[in-house]
């Protein structure tokens, strides 16, 4: 089994849906979710807070700096992630493909090294 | 508990000089994994294969299409990263602090909205 990242991709711009249609996202995602977990798939999922709430920790220079904010500064960013441990990339394109229909967002998939 | 996403971003090459740089922060990343076990924090860890490797599928105009190479065109991707479930922002910044001395690389923390359970 090979164990995969997907992550789920907010374009530049990306704007919050309303409620009823994020209820109706979440409700599709759950079954997303509730199908991995079923096929033995599912490892971890989880919806990130936005940018704006990370903090860098760097200890490079010798010492320890704290920065407020993202490391990159970019307007895409990563919503959420999901980790698949599956047969092959096939399947986890496929699991990717479910997700991304499921939330109408780009979803990258990415293999881990071992 | 809240979970955080502590990242390690690295340019396309190998972060490390030579393969006993690699090897020590290896190890010392692995020491820390037990640590973060040891103390109940560990929810998850993995180093991430190159970004060249990545795939991106997306719906467009109804259509399923996919792409090779990473959604962004960065120098920098995430190499790898931790999940861990901690008290607070202040612990959750605390192991990042061990964890860029352990891998030698920016540490980027950042809090879940919410995960599945």
């Amino acid at each position: 089994m090979s164990q995969y990242l997907l992550s789920i991709c907010h374009p530049a711009d990306a704007v919050q849906p309303p409620s009823d249609e994020l209820a109706a996202i979440m409700q599709r995602v759950g079954q997303v979710d509730a199908d991995m977990r079923a096929a033995g798939a599912w490892m971890f999922a989880g919806g990130m807070h936005d940018p704006s709430s990370a903090t860098v920790v760097d200890t490079r220079s010798g010492d320890t700096v704290l920065s407020d904010g993202p490391f990159i500064e970019t307007k895409e960013w990563v919503g959420g992630i999901v980790i698949v441990d599956v047969d092959d990339l096939d399947a986890a394109l496929g699991w990717a493909s479910r997700l991304g229909d499921a939330i109408g967002q780009p979803i990258e998939v990415r293999p881990f090294q071992g | 508990m809240a979970e955080y996403l502590l990242s390690v971003h690295n340019a396309d090459e190998s972060p490390y000089a030579t393969e006993a740089d690699m090897e020590r922060a290896f190890a010392a990343t692995g020491a820390l994994n037990e640590e973060m076990r040891q103390a109940g924090v560990w929810v998850f860890a993995g180093g991430l294969d190159w970004s060249y490797k990545a795939k991106v599928v997306r719906v467009r105009d109804g259509a399923l299409e996919r792409t090779d190479g990473p959604y962004l065109e960065s120098k920098e991707h995430i190499g790898g990263f931790w999940v861990l479930d901690v008290a607070d922002e202040a612990e959750a910044i605390a192991w990042a602090e061990k964890a860029t001395v352990a891998c030698e690389g920016a540490v980027e923390v950042r809090p879940f909205q919410g995960v599945a359970g």
